[in-house]
């Protein structure tokens, strides 16, 4: 519990025993995890919280739990019980699912009538939706169909006074009120507990193909990226790979099969001179392989799509100089995750020098993961909005109290 | 009436020829597209630039004035009928687009650009913007903006919210802020996201970054006439069940058929229900798509099935079809547009219900719908002449946007709650929800001036506001859905 509460962590355990359970709940040093059966009991518990200054963290399988500022310990929310896909009218192609689902699981029910969320997150296997729509994660699929804010038609989230409230609906169009769910799309649970989520589906892409191509430098791929994103070829996803001496170019494709010789053929004459190959799907894990080696700083940068191949070189040059070894992919929207290898004290510099050669542009660069011994004084988010009074404002509107993940997203919020 | 101190003051901020008092010319803005509901505003200012608008709303935020922002005035909800005695801002001299990069697909413009133009500009490159509403040739993004507009093609597409990546907005409190960017994922709260779609009730968007598409190597359009609009539905939920996603699929019952065919002469073949299907893409897939396209046509008894054959053809489709609703004049004295959504699977219990509805009211309905993702607009037929019928009219099409809320479905998908659908919102959402909602209206919007006594059921006080702990929907009392 933190220092401003006068509550123990057992009190608070048998408290929040008295609304989910003595089986659901347990203490871990100062922590206390609670998993709650329903709405209703996350009403409770969060207005228990609330009313006794207690932080509640959000919790699902706690896969970006290290991501954004650190949060003193509190309760931990579970998510672990509300793991079902709760509607899956697939004719009207929408879905209902709740926030402890993990992703695997849930595209496994859509896919027996050929459907999916058209979104690629990390370990997919272990995130649950409310931490990867939390986190507003994305991955390659989001060049052909968007992100979160664009599958996300509805949702139902329970603030910190225990309001449980919904949001948007569903179907697919839909204009009627305030869209709280984009609200809610990224906002690190700082606002509200969101226990389900409506997607609008689409159908999977049983028909699709990888295509590859390498080259030394990651410039090489500028003028064909910028010609291939220019055509009127509708890839699924394009991904640049970068290590410090080699780079890739992936390309997806999904259509009939009755299409695909001539959309290599086309693929093959804007790619020129730069060989390419028939691939394999594997190659669309490279972003979470990124995160293998624990003891790598991780970056999320986002930039104009022109300026991935140009970013990607400058790393690779940079790091031939000062011999340091990474590791990146950047989608064709313009968002990169790097994996660098460098000593702590090189990482507040390298940040800056991202950040300032992105932020002409309108980008910006999150750190993700860094070491423990730099963290105090690090700005992991960058946030350099004119809008952060407004942000907190809302923060304020929402939960006065910062009972929900309190200090964890920009500016402190 | 605005005190003349107030009236000084607003010619300040935009000068003398930017601001209008006399009533006969106040009048032009006295009403938009749902010219019904007709107030006075005090004052209209049109500002050419950020500066400016912002000198307005500090005008206002000082005096506690009530602003509303208006584009063009094509809104069919009601969205810019102006506050009795409140500030018009009208952003039509905002007319500019300021920057446009092919290469990363995206353009920045002024609210007052019409939304044709933006395609218009970015044609020669081979791209458009892809938000297509019906008005689309005089409407204006910041209109679209405020109220999230489709149109046909958002079927594939999406709505004005897909395609806008950053907005610069004046707050109610004069602040002028940058939300989003061209790029993706700033860190922060997503206030683009919520912004669109706001109707005017959090700001003023005196910039925004849109999202340009490649135009498609292909498009082909194919229209196929059933006995009943209920023919073309399943056929519609059978093209969707393939795995296909066109770009458009439309349904215009007889009535409608009959109506643009007076004012437009489409073309369009005789029948209960006419579907019209837009397949767009690589050249070769769309032909496999639409050889199956034809044949899930035909399966369900289609009696004809045309493609366009030309980019004319074409062209002359959608005219028709775009033209639908101003039509109605041609068959009938007097209509009201409705905007509802339902699930897709409940287009034939829903279209049978709307046609026992109307028999029992003795009033004609004429159905135009976005039918790929279930968007009626149900056009309800009456003659104002007739002593009573008015009230009739509109009671049906109140009763209509109900049914869609009781099928699962939504009260508009695409022309905004305004100042017509406020009770409606509050059959949607409960009591809990709208208090959620009004928490991000009172952070942008303390003052509550910004377009005042819009969208929300009854005008509610930020101060007093707190929300609740949860109660039930009637809907759910009454065990016809659960919460979502």
């Amino acid at each position: 519990m933190t220092s401003t509460t006068a509550i123990t962590a057992q009190e608070c355990a048998a408290q929040l025993a008295n609304i989910a359970g003595e089986a659901h709940t347990e203490v871990a040093g100062e922590t206390v995890s609670v998993a709650p059966l329903d709405a209703a009991q996350i009403s409770q518990i969060l207005r228990f919280a609330d009313a006794n200054a207690i932080s509640v963290t959000p919790f699902g399988s706690g896969t970006k739990a290290g991501w954004g500022n650190p949060v003193a310990p509190g309760i931990r929310l579970s998510l672990n019980r509300r793991n079902s896909l709760r509607e899956h009218p697939w004719q009207d192609m929408t879905c209902t699912v709740e926030a402890g689902c993990t992703w695997a699981s849930m595209q496994a029910e859509l896919a027996q009538h050929g459907q999916m969320v058209a979104l690629d997150p990390l370990w997919p296997e272990r995130a649950t939706v409310g931490g990867i729509v939390a986190t507003n994660d994305s991955g390659a699929l989001r060049l052909k169909y968007g992100g979160l804010r664009d599958l996300i038609i509805g949702m139902t989230i329970v603030l910190p006074d225990g309001t449980i409230a919904k949001t948007g609906g569903k179907v697919v169009k839909n204009v009627a009120g305030y869209d709280l769910h984009k609200l809610m799309t990224g906002s690190f649970g700082t606002l509200g507990v969101i226990t389900e989520v409506n997607f609008r589906l689409h159908p999977a892409e049983t028909d699709a193909r990888t295509w590859t191509a390498t080259a030394p430098d990651a410039l090489q791929f500028a003028e064909p990226l910028r010609i291939l994103l220019d055509s009127q070829m509708t890839p699924s996803s394009i991904q640049l790979r970068a290590g410090k001496l080699q780079s890739a170019l992936d390309v997806r494709i999904a259509t009939r099969p009755e299409a695909f010789d001539e959309q290599a053929a086309r693929l093959r004459k804007i790619l020129g001179q730069i060989e390419l190959s028939d691939s394999v799907n594997e190659v669309w894990q490279a972003r979470q392989r990124l995160f293998d080696h624990e003891d790598r700083v991780i970056l999320k940068a986002s930039m104009l799509s022109s300026d991935i191949c140009s970013v990607s070189s400058e790393l690779q040059h940079l790091a031939a100089k000062q011999e340091f070894e990474f590791d990146l992919t950047a989608q064709a929207t313009g968002l990169m995750t790097v994996s660098l290898n460098i000593p702590a004290d090189a990482v507040p510099r390298l940040l800056d020098q991202l950040r300032s050669r992105l932020r002409t542009s309108g980008g910006s660069v999150i750190a993700l993961r860094i070491p423990e011994s730099i963290r105090a004084g690090l700005d992991v988010w960058g946030c350099d909005s004119n809008a952060l009074a407004l942000m907190r404002e809302i923060k304020r509107r929402f939960d006065p109290n910062r009972t929900l993940n309190p200090g964890r997203f920009v500016g402190n919020i | 009436m605005l005190p003349q101190s107030h009236i000084d003051e607003l010619r300040s901020a935009v000068g003398a020829d930017g601001l209008i008092t006399g009533e006969s010319q106040l009048q032009t803005y006295e009403c938009d597209g749902l010219t019904n509901f007709r107030v006075l505003p005090g004052a209209v200012v049109l500002p050419r630039s950020a500066a400016q608008v912002q000198a307005v709303v500090r005008v206002c935020a000082r005096h506690k004035i009530p602003f509303v922002s208006r584009g063009a005035g094509t809104g069919l909800s009601g969205g810019a009928l102006p506050a009795a005695g409140g500030v018009v801002i009208s952003l039509a001299r905002m007319n500019r687009i300021l920057e446009v990069d092919i290469a990363n697909r995206y353009v920045v413009v002024e609210p007052g650009v019409i939304n044709a133009h933006v395609t218009a500009r970015v044609a020669p490159q081979g791209y458009f913007y892809a938000p297509d509403p019906s008005s689309q040739s005089v409407c204006t993004i910041g209109g679209n903006v405020a109220e999230n507009s489709g149109g046909a093609h958002c079927l594939k597409y999406g709505f004005t919210v897909t395609h806008t990546l950053g907005l610069e907005v004046v707050l109610p409190n004069g602040e002028i802020v940058q939300l989003g960017s061209p790029t993706l994922d700033a860190p922060g709260y997503d206030l683009t996201g919520v912004f669109v779609g706001s109707e005017g009730t959090l700001g003023v968007a005196t910039k925004v970054i849109l999202r340009i598409v490649k135009r498609p190597e292909v498009v082909q359009t194919l229209l196929a006439a059933f006995d009943s609009p209920h023919a073309a539905g399943q056929t519609v939920s059978d093209i969707i069940a393939a795995g296909m996603l066109p770009s458009a699929l439309e349904i215009m019952d007889a009535l409608a058929i009959e109506a643009a065919e007076a004012a437009v002469h489409a073309n369009y073949p005789v029948c209960g229900g006419l579907l019209l299907v837009e397949l767009d893409g690589p050249s070769s897939e769309v032909e496999a798509l639409m050889s199956e396209a034809r044949a899930i046509c035909s399966k369900n008894g289609a009696q004809q099935v045309r493609v366009a054959q030309s980019d004319q053809e074409r062209a002359l489709v959608w005219k028709g079809r775009k033209a639908a609703f101003a039509a109605m004049g041609r068959i009938s004295p007097n209509y009201i547009v409705q905007d509802g959504v339902i699930p897709r699977t409940a287009l034939p219990s829903v279209l049978s219900e709307i046609d026992r509805m109307a028999s029992a009211a003795g009033l004609r309905v004429a159905n135009v719908f976005h039918a790929g993702d279930g968007n009626l607009h149900p056009l309800v037929l009456y003659d104002r002449a007739i002593a009573g019928q008015e009230e009739l009219a509109l009671d049906l099409s109140y009763r209509i946007l109900h049914l869609c809320v009781d099928n699962g479905g939504s009260i508009t998908g695409e022309h905004g709650v305004g100042k017509e659908k406020q009770e409606a919102l509050g059959y949607m959402f409960s009591e809990p929800d709208l208090a959620t909602m009004q928490l991000v209206r009172c952070a942008f919007d303390p003052e509550n001036i910004a377009n005042p006594d819009k969208v929300f059921p009854r005008t509610r006080l930020c101060a007093a506001e707190i929300p609740g702990p949860y109660t039930p929907h009637p809907l759910e009392t009454a065990g016809i859905a659960e919460i979502f």
